[in-house]
């Protein structure tokens, strides 16, 4: 057997479970038990999911949708990391900004998002902001654990060798904190998509939270369910670009960390 | 500089804005600190609060219940065995980066907008951090515990019990905090979306605020607040009695 072929096994064997969940989709969509209606085939869903990307309609709001996730996640992270660096670097603040993160962590921050459509309006200013809310907590918190449990002798040994504090931190600290800030950037994008949704799903006239309600509304079912397709695509296809990413900037970590362990 | 507890601050936060209300400083929708408390005893005291957070805590509970109890369960059953984490270990990757929330129109079209379509996507959401943090908390079972435990003759379900679950132990209850928050979140935004019987705090929340009324918006978003706090503060409570040690991250915060 070619190695080709021997790949394409092993591949299948692995995703095994895959085909057997669409499989079952499809026969029980195919045998009248359920109202075809309330659960469409999969070609129908295909279909419908092509038509939207045929003539545009996918793209407009996925455009939306990614502008949203991308603008507050990307002011997250920027801020979020340079947060958890103050507090692990200076104890002082650290314990002024810890507090607001402890207590703050459990409440579920959408309950403010009424609150923002006042601050910002219902467009993509107020969705934004609560993005940014909700991603700022992990990576603020995966920062400052990863830069407070830089191993000692590491530390030690650049300040033996003469370096200065400045160059320690941009050479020792922040390499041996990327991983733990990694994490928390793999838990925040998942977040942000979802606020994304969510909040276009409330009130909004654009994106793919719309589109969903907008095709459920309509009782378009394939097209709901070519909606939530796309949305599943957009989770995935953004997950693995930060895996890919880690991979390529981090390759001394080989393996990527099971997401759940510590999250959030 | 002295350290600030964490109370000192937020009491300051809260006496700055009564001030600044008062001063007549702040935006019409901005009401008071007092104003809301007030606003939080009006509804304490005709039942309204307890009906609208009654509904919301049942949702999040059984929600989180149902999809904890099988995310645990399989996560578990998956991290020792290899058949059954074959099988799972793909659907559960390729759909965890996926936003739950997409799937509420498609469980209202199925199950209408009961409190059941509210519960299911709420269980699918807990589903997920519980079962990958029991998967790997099963899997990182030190092997000589389970070599001992084996050769002074446990039976593999004894060992199960004694060995891995302890062991798993911490790491559950992370997944477990993870999936509360994420209950309360899904709760109140499947409220949001639609609530057909006109109860729980995220449909008390929209209805305050498209009515103008902010003191009873605030009012809802405060007992949110403080109902999510005080479910975090008895998980890490029930995991302190339940399961020391626990892992790094969460040490530091909220503890």
């Amino acid at each position: 057997m070619s190695s080709a072929a021997v790949k394409a096994r092993l591949l299948v064997g692995r995703y095994y479970s895959l085909v057997v969940v669409l499989a079952a989709w499809e026969l029980l969509a195919r045998s009248g038990a359920v109202n075809p209606r309330l659960f469409p085939t999969l070609d129908a869903i295909g279909s419908s999911l092509w038509a939207m990307t045929a003539d545009g309609t996918l793209a407009t709001h996925l455009g939306a949708t990614l502008l949203r996730v991308f603008a507050g996640f990307g002011l997250a992270a920027v801020a979020g990391v340079a947060l958890g660096v103050v507090m692990a670097r200076l104890p002082a603040v650290g314990r002024v900004i810890e507090p607001l993160f402890s207590l703050g962590y459990p409440i579920p921050r959408v309950a403010l998002y009424p609150v923002f459509v006042f601050l910002f309006g219902l467009g993509h200013l107020s969705k934004v902001a609560l993005i940014f809310l909700e991603c700022l907590y992990p990576v603020a918190i995966h920062t400052y654990s990863g830069c407070r449990d830089v191993d000692r002798l590491y530390l030690w040994s650049a300040a033996s060798m003469g370096a200065r504090p400045a160059r320690v931190f941009a050479r020792v600290v922040l390499p041996a904190a990327s991983p733990a800030i990694f994490t928390g950037l793999r838990i925040a994008l998942p977040v942000a998509l979802v606020i994304a949704v969510l909040t276009e799903m409330i009130g909004s006239t654009r994106g793919l939270g719309w589109l969903l309600t907008y095709a459920t509304a309509a009782l378009s079912r394939p097209q709901a369910f070519a909606g939530v397709a796309a949305i599943a695509a957009v989770g995935f296809a953004l997950d693995r670009l930060l895996v890919t990413a880690r991979t390529r900037l981090l390759p001394w970590e080989h393996e990527a960390p099971p997401i759940a362990a510590g999250a959030r | 500089m002295p350290a600030v507890g964490p109370l000192t601050a937020a009491a300051a936060v809260v006496v700055a804005w009564q001030l600044l209300a008062q001063a007549g400083v702040l935006p019409v929708w901005l009401v008071s600190p007092a104003a809301v408390v007030e606003q939080l005893g009006v509804l304490a005291a005709s039942g309204e609060l307890a009906r609208h957070a009654g509904a919301s805590l049942y949702r999040s509970a059984v929600g989180l219940a149902l999809g904890a109890g099988t995310g645990v369960a399989l996560g578990l059953a998956a991290g020792v065995s290899r058949p059954v984490a074959a099988f799972f270990d793909p659907l559960v990757a390729l759909t965890y980066p996926v936003p739950k929330v997409a799937i509420l129109p498609v469980l209202i079209v199925w199950f209408g907008i009961s409190d059941l379509s509210k519960i299911m996507v709420i269980a699918i959401s807990c589903f997920y951090p519980c079962f990958i943090a029991a998967l790997y908390g099963a899997r990182g079972t030190d092997p000589t515990w389970v070599w001992a435990a084996r050769s002074m003759g446990a039976r593999p379900a004894r060992t199960f019990l004694r060995v891995v679950l302890p062991s798993a132990a911490p790491q559950i209850f992370s997944g477990l905090r993870v999936a509360l928050a994420l209950s309360f979140i899904l709760m109140l935004a499947a409220e949001m979306i639609g609530s057909s019987n006109r109860t729980g705090l995220g449909f008390l929340i929209l209805a305050a605020d498209a009515s103008g009324r902010f003191d009873l918006m605030f009012a809802a978003i405060a007992a949110i607040a403080g109902l999510g706090f005080c479910a975090d503060r008895a998980l890490l409570r029930l995991r302190r009695a339940l399961a020391p040690a626990p892992p790094a991250v969460e040490a530091t915060f909220g503890e």
